[in-house]
Order: structure tokens, then sequence, then C-alpha cells
């Protein structure tokens, strides 16, 4: 059967608005089937909260060649500048940023975890390329603080 | 066969798993807290990756930190080593979840042997001599009821407890009335958990326990026992294999029987069997823990086995390849822990070790997770390396283990290597005329 991307988004629908975790469809020899990974049931146990991690936040001394505030990340996982593949970055360099603003996604379990800034100022650099994994206390940006 | 394991532990036991994985053939992914970044596991295994603070909650006990760290690595399996998740069934419920194979039993094994009632009676009803116990305790008539039931003098123990943590010897019943609600109030500060329960008390037992092997094909090994009655504070120090208390009959026909309740269990990986044995020579069974322990290598020496890559075979679905005949121990093994701490007070003594030698040459075994120059962090167990000795008889093994800790230098820390000495110089230990209270008693 060719894939028709119309009865695919159906599936996707039906399974989104069910609890079932897979539907698979079998037509003559053609097969598709749909499934929602488990462990995103058992990830439920780890709140999806959203921490800024600076040099400051974590208490440990800034080592001397820093010359600037670094959002580093709280957690091990995949990182991610934009909410989905299709949506603008959260943020680009240069842009202005305040308090609780939402500057990336690091996804762990399947878990979108938003990643906020702590501060006022301005992205100075964007140090790890989307899509790449990320380990926990890594930068992420460069941040100039106003 | 998976190909990439991820170790989710730190120290010797990391080490000691990325070592015969490499063996195997298959890549290796250590997990390290902010303060084990350039520890000994972070370094030799072939990837590594950060997943918290020193914190062993937010770190080594994350599981969030330690799956996603599978993920991003592209691990399909995960070895937990001993303490930490190692004995934790959601730990192993979530890495199926994500596809990963947990190398150890299944989580309803842990929870049916991790809970120290449940296990026994389960023991008893499979046929195992078992140590005489009673339920829970309800208040402290009920204790007293159920006390002298058992007839004293009895052991009162935390149900949540371990590590030998949470326990009085009771003589009568006044001394039991006396303490009952300070010992329940502990147990609920140390454990969660005020669920009290009473044993009977062995006045000087030996501390015997037997290893096994089970596959996912209902097959069952036992690879004999290992004598661990020297303790401090129920903490084993120095174990051996075999036990001078366990006669070739004894260890046969225990392992018959053990081979048999453990395949009506139908237990998978490794895992051992404590018993307490008294002085009229009977094995009386205490608990089970499923997991690989740290006294395993006295036992690879004297049954020719690598313990960590049978777990990983069984994991992979592979039969035990079984001997004709049960396998016998050859020769004798003896293990020191080596810990930083003061050999005099036990206070923890991390630091920046400066200088370190280990010791080397036949029959020597060294399971360390340090190096020289390296940090021991104050966060974690105070178990830095494991000297195991293997020679032809119980006598050698003792001369070459005085001779291994005597070229043995590890510099800018304290350790523990004076009080091996002291047990090893000992007339009574070299005899094997010795119980758990050895150690109070030196």
């Amino acid at each position: 059967m060719k894939l028709d991307l119309d009865q695919l988004r159906e599936l996707i629908r039906l399974l989104d608005e069910s609890n079932l975790t897979e539907i698979e469809v079998e037509q003559d020899d053609d097969r598709i089937r749909v499934r929602r990974d488990p462990v995103a049931v058992a990830s439920q146990a780890v709140a999806p909260t959203a921490v800024v991690g600076s040099t400051h936040a974590s208490g440990a001394p800034a080592p001397e060649d820093d010359d600037g505030n670094y959002l580093t990340t709280p957690f091990v996982g995949t990182f991610y500048r934009a909410p989905s593949p299709e949506s603008d970055a959260f943020v680009e360099v240069g842009d202005s940023i305040t308090p609780g603003q939402v500057l990336c996604i690091v996804e762990a379990m399947k878990l979108m975890n938003e990643i906020e800034s702590e501060v006022a100022g301005t992205i100075v650099e964007i140090l790890v390329e989307n899509g790449k994994p990320v380990e926990y206390g890594d930068r992420l940006f460069r941040i100039e603080t106003t | 066969m998976f190909e990439k394991v991820l170790i989710a532990n730190r120290g010797e036991i990391a080490l000691r798993v990325i070592r015969t994985c490499r063996e195997l053939g298959l890549r290796t992914v250590a997990v390290h807290s902010e303060v084990d970044a350039d520890a000994l596991h972070t370094r030799l295994a072939d990837e590594a990756i950060c997943i918290g603070p020193a914190d062993p909650t937010r770190s080594y006990l994350h599981i969030p930190a330690i799956i996603a760290a599978a993920e991003i690595t592209g691990a399909d399996a995960v070895h937990p080593g001993y303490g930490f998740l190692s004995e934790n069934p959601e730990f192993a419920e979530t890495c199926a979840q994500c596809g990963l194979e947990f190398i150890g039993p299944l989580p309803e094994q842990m929870r049916r042997w991790g809970d120290k009632v449940s296990a026994r009676a389960l023991a008893k009803s499979l046929g195992l001599p078992t140590i005489e116990g009673t339920e829970l305790v309800e208040d402290v008539e009920d204790a007293v009821k159920k006390a002298e039931a058992l007839g004293f003098p009895v052991l009162l123990k935390a149900s949540g407890g371990g590590g030998g943590r949470g326990m009085h010897i009771l003589q009568s019943k006044e001394e039991l009335r006396a303490i009952f609600e300070t010992a329940r109030a502990e147990s609920r500060a140390a454990f969660g958990n005020d669920a009290l329960y009473f044993e009977t008390f062995i006045e000087r037992p030996r501390h015997i326990e037997f290893q096994i092997l089970g596959d996912k094909h209902g097959n069952i090994q036992v690879l004999g026992e290992r004598e661990c009655s020297i303790q401090r504070r129920h903490q084993k120090i120095l174990e051996e294999a075999p036990s001078v208390a366990v006669s070739d009959e004894a260890r046969s026909d225990m392992s018959a029987t053990i081979r048999r309740v453990m395949g009506e269990a139908g237990y998978i990986s490794a895992g051992t069997l404590e018993f307490l044995l008294d002085d009229r020579g009977e094995l009386t069974f205490l608990e089970m823990n499923p997991r690989i322990q740290v006294e395993h290598p006295v036992t690879e020496l004297v049954m020719g086995v690598d313990l960590v890559a049978e777990q990983i075979r069984i994991a992979d679905g592979q039969e035990l390849a079984l001997p004709e005949r049960p396998l016998s121990p050859r020769g004798h093994a003896i293990e020191c822990r080596i810990n930083a701490e003061d050999p005099d007070t036990f206070a923890p003594s991390p630091g920046t070790i400066t200088e370190l030698h280990m010791a080397g040459g036949t029959g020597v075994r060294v399971d360390s997770g340090v190096y020289g120059g390296g940090r021991v962090p104050p966060n974690y167990d105070p178990l830095i390396a494991k000297l195991i000795v293997h020679a032809p008889t119980r006598a050698q093994a003792i001369a070459k283990m005085r001779r291994a800790l005597s070229e043995t230098l590890i510099g800018g820390i304290r350790t523990n290597i004076p009080l091996h000495q002291r047990i090893l110089a000992h007339p009574a230990f070299e005899e094997g005329r010795f119980s758990t209270r050895f150690l109070d008693e030196l």
C-alpha cells in the first residue's frame, strides 16, 4: 500500500486520543504500525523541571579564563534549540533575554525539559549544535548579563 | 549479543566490568559524577558521560540521568555492579521499558528476595534450612510474646535494615522492654520504616555464603562457598574461598539443596545465599543477595570462572555450560578489602593518593579503582582496592597475602592495611578458628 499521509495522521490522532501504546493496521500484505514509546509513561516520575544553570548557580568558582555567564545543562540528553523541527529557534545570537525565558530543550527519556534563563542579558554564543548530545554541566550558551 | 554496555557504577567494580566487556569485544560506556571526572573508570571506558553532581542521589542513583546517558551513547545493555541501583527493581524495569538489557535478575526476583522476612519464608517453603524468626511485631507486648516464643537470646532486627545496621542482641524480656521504643524510633529514622522482627541469636557463628548462577533456561549452577566471618560492625573486611569450616560433604549437600531450591524459584543471573554456620556445623539461611558481590573474585580464582562474563552470557540468553560433575574448589583464595580509612578509628580518609604501588607476582590479583595522583572523593564508599591472592593451600595463601600486603604502598591517604596485617598475623586466624566476633575480640 502506498503510504497515505492522511491515513497516517488519522492513526496518530487515534493513538493520541486513546490510552493505547500501539495501533497496527494490516491490509493485504502491507502493514502500518504506530507506536507510542512506553518510556513516556515510565518517566512521569521525572517532573519536567526547568532549571537554569550558570557557572554561578552551581556554586562552583568561575574559572579564570571565564569571560562571561554560561548557561549549563542540568540534564544529560539531547540538545534542541527549537520546540519542534519546524519551529523557529527559541533564541539566536544577539537576542535579548529575560529571566524565566526558555532558551532550549534537553530531551531525556522522551521528556522535553525546557531550560530557562535565570538572568537578563544577551546571547553572545551558542555552544552546542542542534540535536547533539549533552552531558550534565555542559555549557550551552554564553550570555552577557545586563 | 548486545554491543555496548553502560556500567551504572564507579570505582573498582566499574573497572571490573569494563575489563570483562573489553575481553568479550563489547564497547563500554562509563557514567560519572562531577567529582569522578578523572576517575579510573571514567578514563578506561570507551566513552564517559557526566550524569550529575557528586551527590549520588543526583548522579549514580538518578535513574533518568543514567537512562539518558544510555540513549545518547546508543548503549544496549546496563550492568549495575553492586550497591547503588543494583537491587532496585524500578531501575531494572525502566531499563527493560527503554529497550536496554539489564544484566542481572528480573525485577520480580529482586522484590521477592529483597524483603528479608518474605525471603526467609520463601526459602523455608522451598525446603532450605532457615534461621528461626518471627513475623513483624506489632507493639511491645506483641514483641515480648514473640520473643519468648522464639526463646532468648534473640536478635531484634529492622525489616528495612541492611549492612548490619539496625540490630540489637537481647538476653531477656526486661532488656527488650527497655529498648523497644528506641529501636523502633532508630529504625524509622535510619530506614524510613519502623517494622521490626526477631531472629534466633547465634552466639559465635561463621558467615558462610554460596555463589550461584542461574540462566534463562532454568539451569542453576552452585559455585561453592565463601568464608566472610572477618567483619567489623557486620561489614566484611576479608574473605576466603573455600571455608575451612565447610567439609566437602557439607558443600556438596548444600550445593545440591540450593540447586534444587533456586531452580524451583527460577532464579536468573548471579546471586549469593548467605548462611550462618553454628558451632554444631549447621548452616541456616539468612538472606539472598540478587547481584554480583564485592568478594566475588575469591570464587572466580578457586572455581576458574569469570562471574561477570557469565552474567553477560546469561543476559544474552545463552545456556550455562554446566560441568558433568559439580565444580570443586581448586586451591585457596583470600581477598583483603583495602579501604581509605584510619586503621584504628575507622574514620574515612579521603584525599589525593600521592604514591601508589600495588603488589604483583604470581597468584596476586588487584581489582582497584584508583591511581597515583588520583583523588579519593569523600562522597562514596571507602573501598579503593581489593587485593586477592590464590595459592595451592590456605597456609600458602596466607603467606602470599602477607607478602603482597608488605609490598603495597598507598601514600597520601590512610588505609586499613595495618588492620589486615594484624588479622593475618593472628594465630587464631592462621588456625582457622574464628567467628564473626573475631575483630571485636582482637
